[in-house]
Parts: C-alpha cells; structure tokens; sequence
C-alpha cells in the first residue's frame, strides 16, 4: 500500500515532533545537571560535577536514596506474592463476588490519589504510623497491588489452567502444582507486575508528602522540598543518575536478548 | 513478547541495584534531639553556627529534618500523641496558634535563662524568637541599573506607570497586605491592626500586573535570577544570595517587613528535657552571633550585637540591624494569630485564584 | 435430609480457597482506600452531627466552583491535546518496520523514568521568559517579546500533557497492533483511497483504545497535583490542591472531604459511563 510521498513525510515529521516533545525535559536535565552555576540557566554557562558531588556528599541525599530503595524493594516483596495470589483467585472464580473485589483491588488506579492521600494522612495519624517505615510500605503495597494483579491476570489468561490440573491428578498438591507449573511460565508476568509496582514505590510523591519524614524521607519527597528549598541542579543530576541507570540496564536486557535469540 | 522479557531483566538488575544501595540506618546517640527547620542555605548555615557548636557543647546529638511547611505536620504529630520532633523552628505565628491550640510545651524560662534575658515581646509562654528575616523589595539592575531611580518604596511597586517590569508578591496574604497597606499610604508604625478591606482592595490593582505568585523561598530567587520578574517581594536572604553568585539584583531594606522565626517544642516531645537544654543553647548570645557569619538573617538575641563576634560592616547588612529595623515595619505576629488575621488568610485563597 | 452434589461442595470449598487466597490483597485495598475514602465521606457529612454545609459551602462559594470549572476545562484541554499527539505516534508504532517501533514506543517510555518533579523544573527551564523556548523564537525572529509559556494555566497544560501522553499512546498503540493489516488491504483493494479506508476501516477499529485513552487521560487530569503547584504561578488551583491546602492550612478536614467526595463522584461517573462502552478492567489492564 504505498501512499504519496508529501502526506508521509508531513505525517512522518508530526510524530518526530511529538517524539522530540516527549524527551525534550530529558534533554534539558542531562546538561543542566553538569552546570557550573546555581540557577537555572541554559545552556549551562561552564560545566563542573558540583552538583554530584553535592548528591554524593549530603548524607541526606543518600539517606533518603536508602529510603527509598528499600521502601520499594520491600513494597515489591510483600505486593508480588499478595498481588499474585490474588491474581491467580480471580481468574480461577467466575463469581460475581470475584468480579466486584476485582474492581475494588484496582481501586488505587481510580480514586484520585490526593484523595487517597489525605484520607490515609488521617488513619495514620490515629495509628501512629505516620513518618514509618511500615506505614510507607503499606501504602505502596496498596499502591503497587493493581499492577501486579492486572499484569498476572493478564499473564494467566494465556496460560493453560488443564497443566496445572493434570499436575494435581498426578499427586501434587495445589500449591507445589502452582509453583513448579504455573508460576514458571507465567513468572515474566509476575516480574513485570513487580518492576512496576517497584517503580510506583520510587516515584510516589503525594502520600508520601503527607507521611513521610524524620529519617524515613523518601527520596521524592526530599527533591520536592529541595525544589522549595534551593531551585539548584543537584535534583536535575539525581534524576540524571536514575535516568542512566536505567537506560543502562534496558540496553543490557536488550543485549542480552540478542545474544539469547 | 519481546517486551515483557525486557521489563522482566530489567526488574531482575534494578532490584540488585537496590539491594546494592541498602546500607544499615545511621546509630543513634545516647542523649539526643530531632530538631526541624526549614531547609536550604538558612539549615545549612545554623547548622554551622548554632547546632553544631550547641551540640558539642551540651554532648548531644542534634538530629535534623527540613520542612518548608512544619504547621500541618506539627499538629498531626501531636495528635497521633506520640511525636517524634522535638523543637520545631518555625514562623513566629505559628509558634503563637500552636500555643493556643495546646500543640506546644508551655516553656519554663527559668530553665532557659539567656531566654529570659531577651526582651519580653521576643518570647510567649510556649516559644522563643530564634532569627530575624524580612520581606523586602527586590529588583532586577538591568532593567533598574540606576540607584536613583530604582524602586524603593511599596507606592513604587505598586506604580506600574513610573516603574514599568514585571512583579511577583508572595502567594500568602503576611507580610503582602502590609506591603499594600504601605503602597496605599500607611505609615510603617500604624499599621496594625491591618484593614483588611482597603489592603485587599489595593491589592486587586496591582493583581493584573504580578506575573508569578510565588509559593517558596527558592522560587522567588529563581525568578529574579532568571529575569521572569524585574521586581519582587523577597526575603532578604534570598536576594543577597543572589548577589554573592554574582546576579544583577539589588533590594532594599526601605518598608521592609521584618519578621522571625521561633523555636517551640511539641507538646509530649519525646526528649523533652533535652530540647529545653538545647533551646537555651540556641539563644546564647554568642552562637547567635554566628549565623549572621553564614547567612544573611539577623540574631533573635540582641546581645548577640554586643558580643563582637559580628564585624561592624556586616552588622549594617543586617535586617535586624538597629539602623536597618528603624525603616522597616516589625510584623505583629498577635494580629496574624488573631481572629482577624485567620479570616484575612482564608480570604487569601479566593483572592489568588481570580 | 439433603443430598450434596459432591461437585458442588467441591465448587464451594474452590470458591472459598480463592477468596483465601485473595483476602490478603483485599484487606489491604480495604485498609487503605475504602476506609479511608469511606472515612471521608462521613467527615464531608459530619460537623457535630449530620449536616449538609459543607456541601452547601462548595456549591455556593465561588473558589470551590471555580477550581472544579478549571480542572475541568483543563482535563478536557489536556485529553484532546493527548489524542491529537497521541494518535499519530501510536499509529506510526503500530505501522513501521522493527527497529523503528522499538525507538518510537522507548521514547514513549523513557519520561517515565523521569520523576514528575524534575520534568515540572525540566518545563521552568524551557518554557520560562528567559528559557530556550522564547529565546528561540526569538532568534528565528517569530516573536518581539517573550512569550508567557509558563506560571500560567498553559504551562500547566503543557507539562500535564507531557506526562499523560504515554497513557494515551500505550492503549492505542495496543488496540492497533491487534488490528489486522489484511483488513486495510481489503479497503484499499475494494477502491477506497488511503484517507477512505483509513476513516472507514481502521478509525472505528481503533476507537476502543481511543475511549480507553480518553478515560484515563481525563480522571488522571483531574486529581493532578504537583504540576500545577510548580508551574501553575499560584494561580492555577485545581482541585487536588484545594483539598491539600484545606487540610494542611486551615484543618479543615470536613471542606476537604466534601471537595474530595465530589471529586470522587466525577470519576466515578466517567468511569461507569465509560464502563458501558468498554469494561474497566480492561480498560485499566491496557496500561
């Protein structure tokens, strides 16, 4: 189907456009974070790694990276095992109750999360879970569940639920039938639900602008009052940093892949 | 799926670098304190002057957190009964309805004697003044290069014909209904209790011409700096800032707006005794005496000034400076905590937004 | 006496594993939101008894009101502009050879590795009087005087768009993968041009994703937060900020449970009215 050249190229030069509007922030923050000066001046006048060693040297930075690393780690920890479970209960039950805790677990994903916010800030407060590190948790499990549910179930669907009963005919109880027949073949589906509920954990920032604090600040909510404090680059290098890593770490999944295939 | 694999490793890495990135949280000390303040170059300076040498003194560890807005954190820390913040340094008028409302620790002076040597209008039953800071007018040498026809006054600010430029203010009615109660005429001295009516009022006309209301100290700066604004409402501190990294700014202590910041201790605070130890440490003259060598905020405790710590030529920078506090207008933090004063900030939020 | 079906009691005791098996899940969904968002409703009703007031209040004051109308005609401004931008780039993914749709979708994806935050301060740098995009303009001699990009509802627009795109481009680009290439063949070959086929053919079959972008788009819109904080100039208070400063500011827990409620009931209405054209979970799963 070839079409005329000049509708192509207009439409081929709108997405290109499109795309330079999605990475532009990124392409502002890369040089910005190399800047010599404080203030928000592009291109940058003279370029230093001032503002990474102000990431590296502030143990306030480097607490709240800590903070935030483990809060996401242990979110991922409790969300994948609770998210599965729940995943695997809702497409083995075609009950009407199913169907509507279903759609309550994916309430995080509907309900305004200011909303959210201000009403577990509340409940927090009245348990004393504000600024802990099992009230962060809790909160981005909750957050985190709706991903790992939606990923698994989705993985589950193109799974042939007969394996698993055939398992069980052969003597194998469900739970051992579960982990040496299904979880293997759907184990991509449950790592993506948890890498998501993980990057969640990192990048929330409204609830924990209500919860966190003390010693367990999490790294955005820092930025966000760093934004406050000083507007200076050292967020523009940390973002930098989390950028790269994980630019790094696609290109080396992707490198992987190829060698693999 | 190609994609789904991807994420799959990419999760797997991520997670070991997390795993790389967990270290045990710090040790704590035997007697020690959460202290919170407000973050940036002012946290950064009294930490230099006031905290450390306080805590070296007393053999204390003084644990700090930075929030820019302390007040809704200060009340639900109380409410959950058991708070984990100590002595929180704070807007004065908060400090003032925080002992209203019962949050605070009412204060022993006779614990906290370089405390109780301050003038009485310096203190209340539940906190203690800690720095000196002021609203002042700040602009941009570029468009105003002259000294003699730069802006000086709020009646110039608010002269959009005369001083053509953009103009940010403060998106919170203290120290801003001042300014406009001062452009319409009043004198410093005379101005409390505000007229809320005619400050709004004068408001409304400048409103059309403020590019930028401003939400945090480092925007205010951000937009001088960058020259999104010519004129702005700043504290003094920031501007100066500005000037150091070699900006083209200049302000003016002129109908300044001079206010502080207080230290109080949250009621059932959980080192209760040491925070009053470390509160009468703070006030001490000659650690007072030193923030000024690290920022430009003035000393809460006037015998700071008779110390000598401060050199002759930097006390002149000082807003609360006797010759520099003369031109200014001292905010009165019992007409802000009054019912009048909270009526005037919840008129504040529909007036922004129209 | 009653005979049980023994493939009955079977269904029953599989029925109760799987609510075992997703109670923990659920307890967790009913700890953190349903208690707490049903704790704000009876808030938004209670002042010392039942009362009305507060909704009286939002509905009467003129801040309430016009936050609602703002965020509202935001959301809609940020949604349109999402499927306007959104829609060629799925297309173009869903259409070019292999190395290309892999660039195109990486960078859909890579703002997300971005924080929010830092693209809010990426846009001051960019779109503020001094910042690239005025002095660009300026260069090419397009403009005299800067333009206001930013501190302003369009600044907001701007960034907001940014940061939703994705959630438009990922469920299109997923519908349209599914539509199968033959079927445009056909169009073409039954002596349709290009436009043609594409408006009768492939336009009704991509709707699905279009309405599962818009939904998304739009509720997310709604409860934005930081972005108009940071480049709304004080001036642009959506809703979500009406609630935060009700509660933060002035304590005033039951105002901000009543704005929150009607917040809630926006979405939920899009939602369900959605629902009847596109199941949720669905629509939610393509994220």
């Amino acid at each position: 189907m070839k079409q005329p050249l000049l509708p192509r190229l207009l439409f081929g030069a709108f997405v290109g456009l499109v795309l330079i509007y999605l990475i532009l922030p990124l392409l502002i923050i890369v040089p910005m974070s190399f800047s010599a000066t404080r203030f928000l001046t592009f291109p940058p006048p003279a370029l230093s790694l001032r503002w990474y060693a102000e990431y590296f040297g502030n143990p306030n930075w480097m607490q709240a990276t800590r903070m935030s690393a483990l809060i996401g780690l242990l979110t991922v920890i409790v969300a994948t095992p609770l998210g599965t479970a729940a995943a695997y209960a809702i497409s083995n039950s075609q009950t009407k109750l199913m169907r509507s805790l279903h759609m309550m677990l994916m309430l995080p994903l509907i309900v305004p999360i200011i909303i959210i916010a201000i009403g577990i800030f509340f409940i927090y407060a009245k348990l004393g879970l504000i600024q802990t590190l099992t009230g962060l948790v809790l909160a981005n499990v909750m957050l985190g569940l709706p991903y790992v549910i939606t990923s698994v179930v989705a993985g589950l669907q193109s799974f042939d639920k007969t394996q698993e009963m055939v398992a069980r005919s052969l003597g194998m109880n469900r739970f051992r039938a579960f982990l040496t027949v299904t979880l293997p073949q759907i184990k991509a589906s449950v790592f993506a639900g948890g890498i998501f509920a993980f990057i969640s954990a990192i990048d929330e920032t409204i609830i924990a602008l209500f919860v966190s604090g003390g010693q367990y600040q999490t790294l955005t909510k820092r930025m966000f009052t760093a934004l406050r404090d000083e507007i200076d680059p050292t967020i523009a290098s940390i973002s930098t940093l989390l950028t790269a890593a994980s630019f790094i770490l696609v290109l080396l999944a992707t490198s992987g892949q190829k060698r693999a295939a | 799926m190609p994609q789904r694999r991807l994420t799959f490793r990419t999760a797997c890495a991520t997670a070991g670098l997390s795993l790389a990135l967990l270290s045990p949280l710090s040790a704590q000390a035997a007697e020690q304190i959460m202290f919170v303040s407000q973050g940036g170059a002012y946290q950064k300076a009294q930490t230099i002057a006031i905290l450390d040498p306080s805590a070296k003194k007393l053999g204390i560890t003084i644990n700090q957190d930075s929030v820019p807005d302390a007040w809704p954190i200060m009340r639900s820390q109380v409410a959950t009964g058991k708070p984990s913040w100590d002595v929180v340094d704070v807007a004065t008028n908060f400090c003032l309805r925080g002992g209203e409302q019962g949050i605070l620790e009412k204060l022993d002076f006779s614990k906290i004697p370089n405390a109780a040597a301050m003038p009485a209008e310096y203190r209340s039953d539940y906190s203690v003044a800690y720095e000196f800071y002021s609203s002042v007018m700040g602009y941009s040498l570029k468009k105003f290069p002259d000294a003699a026809t730069a802006p000086k006054t709020w009646a110039d600010f608010w002269d959009v014909k005369k001083f053509p430029g953009r103009r940010s203010l403060r998106n919170n009615p203290l120290a801003t209904l001042e300014a406009a109660l001062m452009a319409d005429g009043v004198p410093a001295d005379k101005l409390y209790p505000l007229d809320v009516d005619r400050a709004f009022k004068k408001l409304e006309e400048i409103k059309p011409h403020i590019t930028v209301w401003w939400t945090s100290g480092a925007q205010s700066a951000q937009l001088l700096n960058d020259g999104e604004v010519d004129m702005v409402m700043a504290w003094n501190g920031r501007i100066s800032a500005l000037t150091k990294e070699g900006a083209k700014v200049a302000y003016t202590y002129n109908q300044g707006i001079l206010q502080s910041t207080s230290l109080c201790v949250l009621k059932g605070a959980p080192n209760l005794p040491t925070a009053i130890k470390f509160l009468n440490e703070a006030v001490d003259p000659v650690h007072q005496a030193n923030l000024p060598l690290h920022i430009d905020y003035g000393p809460a405790n006037p015998k700071a000034y008779d110390t000598g710590v401060i050199p002759a030529a930097r006390v002149g920078e000082l807003p609360s400076a006797p010759a520099n506090a003369k031109v200014q207008a001292l905010m009165s933090y019992a007409w802000w905590t009054s019912a009048a004063g909270e009526a005037a900030e919840k008129r504040w939020l529909s007036f922004a937004q129209k | 006496m009653s005979v049980i079906d023994p493939s009955l009691r079977y269904r029953r005791r599989e029925q109760g594993l799987m609510l075992l098996l997703a109670s923990p899940a659920v307890i967790v969904i009913v700890a953190l939101v349903v208690i707490p968002v049903g704790w704000l409703m009876t808030q938004s009703v209670y002042d010392n008894g039942f009362t009305l007031e507060h909704y009286r209040r939002i509905f009467s004051e003129d801040i309430y009101w016009r936050s609602f109308t703002l965020t509202f005609r935001i959301a809609l401004m940020v949604t349109v502009l999402t499927l306007i931008l959104g829609y060629p780039v799925a297309y173009a993914a869903a259409h070019v050879k292999r190395p290309w749709d892999v660039l195109i979708l990486s960078f859909v994806i890579l703002p997300f590795w971005t924080s929010v935050l830092v693209r809010a301060y990426a846009w001051l740098v960019l779109l503020q009087r001094t910042g690239v995009t005025n002095q660009m303009l300026e260069r090419f001699g397009l403009i005299s005087e800067p333009l206001a990009l930013v501190h302003n509802e369009l600044g907001t627009v701007i960034a907001t768009v940014h940061i939703l795109l994705p959630f438009m481009v990922l469920p299109l680009y997923s519908t349209m993968q599914k539509i199968p290439r033959e079927l445009m063949l056909a169009g073409a070959s039954l002596g349709g041009g290009p436009l043609h086929t594409f408006l009768r053919v492939f336009l009704p079959l991509s709707l699905p994703g279009v309405v599962a972008g818009l939904t998304l788009v739009f509720v997310l819109t709604l409860g934005f937060y930081i972005t108009p904080e940071l480049l709304g100039g004080g001036r642009t208070i959506m809703i979500s900020m009406v609630v935060s400063r009700n509660v933060e500011l002035y304590n005033q827990w039951g105002a901000a449970s009543a704005v929150g409620v009607v917040l809630l009931v926006a979405v939920i209405a899009v939602f369900a009215l959605v629902g009847r054209i596109i199941p949720l979970d669905k629509m939610l799963g393509q994220k």
